[in-house]
């Protein structure tokens, strides 16, 4: 099944290699990146993947280059496979999306020192090895404010895989936006154990909306499992990686989603005008690399001013992490106007106030 | 009034959750009781989960949903029967041979119908019913396939232990060799049982995807067939038996969600393993009182002592 794909593959690329060689006169064409997309998941879970093919769209867009992507491969040798296969066929450019690719990535990248290769999310560079991600923390603390203005019950749920750094930051970002309009609002936080366990999310969204929550939003690999109970249910919703209003068409609020288009469109262009250098790369809501989605039908025209305020502000420069903040427990994490240094945010091993939970 | 509160809630989730994970169990049970074990129901219950879903995108009625998950269930039983009731291989290589293949198929041919959007079924219309303080909310979000579970129950109890074809499978499974003395044919019977554990496994896989969830996505299921296949020995080959034993998993698998939401405070690590351990305990308990196979078929018995 996968190497029909691939066999497809080859056929068009070998008529696009005659179409180049054809149109080898013009250097500028020539000199056009064809960029590779490898996903771990299917690029329609209105996640992770859906997110990332959603920037190579932007890229075919606006830049008129060629992509290709793979879907479900996973993290082992096979995406070595894929890759080489991409570089045998002439793509120059290589997303490898998944943290898990990192190692693969650095493997192959050895062999082709001139293909280039940007890796979401990983900590290591090599000469044609570059990474790229977002922090969306913001984005969180902007939809939390959509939470907290539309909760009646000021009881809010949160379904995450696993009490790790990434996803107390989105808890805690999340809680505090809502406490922004509703001092008194508290996060529950119910942990399936798992990336992707839909059975366990929609029992985990239960027992939220029994014990009282209104609005939910969610940390794990695909949000519509959560959205359509939320919606089954009759409450509200804010979503993660993406937009997918069309599963709580009446609950959804507004998500937190990524905007790579415009982060994978300066790479690629960098790498046409050969100004691409190996680095991390890291941006957040000034950047545009996060956005919000639009908003349902149920935030409160008083919340999207606060919203559209915080947003300014953010793009601004202002900090989220900045004091006062006190812990679950009531200790002082932060004194009010100190805040956060990076490494701390990075590691981040404790809940705000308000938060429903134990984390280990 | 507290405490009824949280006790209903927990029941009532408990049941939700442990609904289709009933039919798996009491698919598998009738598969056993002809003396055959299927560890492939993880794969039936996820092609059905995948055709369920699929069927109910393309059509828009989440009936036509469970009926084709239920079939696609069945057709991978084709695959058990013909490699362990054919070719004689070994039950549980078999079983595993058809899990990897139902996991992969559906993972496969899934790719197309992961993010698209489904209705499931409308909410009943429960009236006076729903109005009922405590309990009224619960009883409101019961859907048919909890019914259809619930019923499926009665009826392959009645079917084992009241009819003459229950009577058959029974005696095949106990013992094939004195079934066929008595002009019994065990070959077709152990067929038809692994036919219908297939036909519930899918149909559970369906429950899942087109009700539950209502979401696709693969391998979805997380190892909730083979939890079943594990809950059969704990409710002891009996399909009146399947409900408290599916029930006991459910409601402790709610119990541990809603604990967390109670702010407990133990780690979510250690609570995940509740599910586990609780079955674990009652399965020793049922053990020591038996003293016996508890309840084992004997020619099942047989395939577990010496797996030729």
């Amino acid at each position: 099944m996968f190497s029909n794909r691939l066999l497809n593959l080859t056929w068009k690329s070998l008529a696009l290699g005659a179409m180049l060689s054809a149109a080898a006169v013009s250097p500028a064409l020539a000199a056009k990146p064809k960029v590779g997309y490898i996903y771990v998941g299917p690029k329609t879970d209105f996640g992770y993947n859906y997110a990332m093919d959603q920037g190579r769209l932007v890229v075919e867009k606006k830049l008129g280059v060629k992509t290709v992507f793979f879907e479900n491969i996973p993290e082992n040798a096979e995406v070595e496979r894929v890759m080489e296969r991409l570089i045998n066929q002439g793509f120059t450019l290589i997303f490898a999306t998944s943290y898990g690719y990192l190692d693969p990535a650095l493997n192959v990248a050895k062999k082709y020192p001139k293909v280039t290769f940007m890796h979401g999310g990983g900590f290591k560079l090599a000469p044609n090895l570059g990474t790229f991600f977002a922090d969306i923390d913001e984005v969180e603390y902007l939809a939390g404010i959509a939470a907290g203005a539309a909760s009646k019950t000021g009881k809010l749920g949160y379904i995450a895989a696993h009490p790790i750094p990434q996803t107390l930051r989105n808890i805690n970002a999340w809680t505090l936006g809502a406490q922004s309009v509703n001092p008194k609002i508290t996060t529950t936080v119910v942990w399936t154990g798992s990336w992707s366990d839909p059975t366990k999310e929609a029992e985990a969204a239960n027992t939220l909306i029994d014990g009282g929550a209104d609005v939910l939003s969610m940390h794990v690999d695909g949000p519509i499992t959560v959205a359509q109970t939320a919606e089954k249910r009759g409450v509200m919703v804010t979503g993660y990686h993406a937009d997918a209003s069309k599963f709580a068409p009446k609950g959804w609020l507004v998500g937190a989603a990524w905007n790579w288009g415009e982060l994978m469109t300066k790479i690629v262009s960098s790498v046409e005008k050969g100004t691409w250098k190996s680095e991390h790369l890291r941006g957040k809501l000034s950047d545009n690399y996060v956005k919000l989605t639009g908003f349902g039908p149920k935030v409160p025209a008083s919340a999207k001013t606060a919203i559209a305020a915080k947003e300014k502000a953010f793009k601004g420069g202002a900090d989220l992490w900045v004091g006062p903040i006190t812990a679950q427990d009531g200790s002082v994490v932060l004194k009010a106007g100190e805040t956060l240094p990076m490494a701390k945010i990075e590691s981040m091993n404790f809940l705000v106030k308000g938060v429903v939970a134990t984390i280990k | 009034m507290e405490l009824g509160v949280f006790i209903a809630g927990v029941l009532l989730s408990g049941l939700r959750s442990a609904t289709p994970l009933l039919y798996v169990l009491l698919g598998e049970t009738l598969t056993e009781r002809t003396g055959v074990v299927n560890l492939g129901v993880e794969g039936q219950m996820l092609l059905g989960a995948f055709a369920g879903f699929a069927a109910t995108v393309v059509t828009g009625n989440p009936w036509t949903g469970l009926a084709v998950g239920a079939l696609a269930g069945m057709l991978l039983s084709v695959v058990h029967g013909a490699l362990c009731l054919g070719l004689k291989a070994n039950y549980f290589a078999s079983g595993v041979a058809v899990w990897m293949l139902g996991g992969g198929l559906s993972a496969y041919f899934g790719i197309s119908m992961v993010g698209q959007r489904i209705d499931g079924f409308a909410p009943i219309p429960f009236g006076a019913l729903a109005k009922i303080p405590v309990i009224g909310p619960a009883i409101d979000q019961i859907t048919p396939t909890v019914f259809l579970a619930l019923a499926l129950c009665a009826l392959t109890g009645f079917f084992l232990y009241r009819t003459r074809l229950g009577l058959y499978w029974r005696a095949v499974g106990e013992s094939a060799e004195a079934a066929s003395t008595m002009g019994i044919r065990p070959l077709w019977i152990k067929w038809q049982g692994v036919l219908a554990g297939g036909l519930l496994s899918g149909l559970g896989g369906a429950a899942l995807s087109v009700d539950y969830t209502r979401n696709w996505i693969e391998w979805m299921t997380a190892g909730r067939g083979l939890i079943a296949v594990g809950l059969v020995i704990v409710a002891r080959w009996n399909p009146l038996l399947a409900l408290p034993a599916a029930l006991l998993f459910g409601t402790t698998e709610a119990l541990t969600l809603r604990m967390q939401t109670l702010g407990v405070n133990v780690s979510p690590y250690l609570l995940g393993t509740l599910p586990y351990l609780v079955c674990l305990a009652v399965l020793i308990y049922g053990y020591r009182r038996a003293r016996s196979r508890g309840g084992m078929p004997r020619d099942l018995a047989a395939v577990f002592a010496k797996t030729e």
